[in-house]
């Protein structure tokens, strides 16, 4: 015998599906300058330190500006527009 | 805004045991059993509100769900509320995204975040939300399936499934449920709406992220005593209160709440009393928490030395209280992320 069957709505909400363009494809990282957003987790400025002498020595790129939060909060309106005059491309710390 | 389409139904199992195993399967629920969200019981719930089932009433992160009117009710009906508590979901739902709140961090941290709905008004009374007696415990339909409906909102819609963004290391009992009254009957004071500028009449939902819930249990019958072993509890130094200057939560247990107000306190010096008295030696820090703590508070204290007496929060009306629960000598101390808010929001039809 088949089971009997009913319909229910499904509780999984539709996401926020706004298209995402990206401003511009860097052609490389010579003479770029790279943005990091330190998320203020345990060594992530070491990293960032190593990271940063790479994309310099290794790279080309011209120059590294970063910015620690003061934790998990989000960044301030003043530091995301300072980083965006300044930075070819910026990278966000996540997680742990 | 309203989102252009409604929701997916699905054909799932009549029978209640094969269809909360499929719940199951799809990552639906909490680990508890499940009501099916028919769309008679959904349209129902839908007539406890004025909103049309479409509006968009708050974006959840961390997947940026639409939590529309409809979306809302369908996991309030997979939690069990009765229809008539939807007004409370969807202005909870408006709560929890407001920046303030810091949705994102709550949502994917590690920490046990818990989100704690606070009703007050007439409301609360009207749907039986339990302000007294247990009233953190178990044994009430409003305060279990009001608390459990907003964390289902939080992972059906918010997208915050344990495991994968929802990064918890052990997580609370209190995440699959927590949601009180307070007992204004009992408050000395002002009820915590009208502190926040609502009227008394207004019904409104407070939500806060603890990081648990500890028992505070002492006879002491002079204010100066209690505010002092209650300011001392509070002052423990793996606190994230203390880490970033947080915004950390108390209920006083009505008795506790008498003993202060007949010392002529208001809620104001009651919160000055505490903030001074939870004051912690930086030295009790790790030394690896030091680092955060002075990254995070440096512009706030200044020069930080281990002596230093840090308060656990940066302003001593960020401690809130509310009075709730029955007889006792008990108060509760619940610590917060040191980053997000409490947020009110009044809740209309």
């Amino acid at each position: 015998m088949m089971a009997s069957k009913l319909w229910v709505h499904d509780p999984v909400a539709a996401r926020h599906t706004a298209p995402r363009q990206y401003l511009h494809v860097l052609d490389g990282l010579a003479g770029k300058v790279v943005g990091f957003i330190d998320n203020a987790k345990p060594n992530f400025h070491v990293l960032v330190d190593d990271v940063a002498d790479l994309l310099v020595t290794r790279y080309g790129v011209a120059s590294v500006i970063k910015h620690r939060k003061g934790g998990q909060v989000a960044v301030d309106e003043a530091v995301i527009a300072r980083f965006a005059e300044q930075c070819d491309l910026v990278i966000a710390g996540s997680g742990d | 805004m309203a989102s252009e389409s409604g929701p997916r139904l699905v054909e799932v199992p009549e029978d209640i045991a094969l269809f909360n195993r499929f719940c199951l399967e799809q990552r639906w629920g909490d680990g508890l059993p499940l009501v099916p969200p028919t769309a008679e019981r959904v349209c129902e719930m839908l007539k406890h509100t004025r909103r049309a089932p479409h509006e968009v009433v708050a974006t959840i992160a961390p997947a940026l769900g639409l939590a529309t009117v409809e979306a809302i009710a369908i996991n309030a009906v997979l939690a069990g509320c009765y229809p008539e508590y939807l007004p409370v979901l969807i202005a909870a739902a408006e709560a929890v995204a407001v920046p303030d709140y810091n949705l994102p961090s709550n949502q994917t941290t590690t920490n046990p975040a818990a989100v704690w709905l606070i009703v007050n008004g007439p409301i609360a009374r009207r749907l039986g939300v339990n302000g007294g007696n247990n009233c953190l415990g178990q044994g009430t339909w409003a305060n279990a399936t009001l608390g459990r409906a907003l964390r289902l909102i939080l992972q059906n819609i918010g997208g915050a499934f344990p495991g994968d963004m929802d990064r918890a290391t052990q997580g609370q009992p209190g995440k699959y449920t927590l949601c009180c009254a307070e007992n204004e009957e009992a408050n000395p004071w002002e009820p915590l709406h009208v502190e926040r500028g609502f009227a008394r009449d207004a019904s409104t939902v407070t939500v806060v992220g603890p990081l648990g819930t500890w028992s505070i249990n002492t006879h002491t019958r002079t204010a100066d005593d209690l505010l002092r072993v209650i300011g001392d509890t509070m002052a423990f130094p793996a606190s994230s209160d203390y880490a970033y200057g947080g915004a950390p939560w108390l209920i006083f247990a009505p008795e506790h709440a008498q003993i202060l107000k007949r010392a002529g306190l208001s809620k104001t010096q009651v919160k000055q009393g505490l903030w001074e008295r939870s004051k912690l030696a930086v030295s009790r820090l790790a030394v690896e928490d030091i680092g955060h703590m002075k990254n995070a508070r440096a512009g706030e204290l200044g020069e930080i030395g281990p002596q230093t007496l840090l308060p656990v929060s940066v302003r001593p009306e960020d401690i809130n209280f509310i009075v709730a629960g029955g007889a006792g000598t008990h108060s509760v101390y619940l610590p917060n992320t040191g980053h997000g808010r409490s947020v009110t929001c009044e809740i209309k039809p």
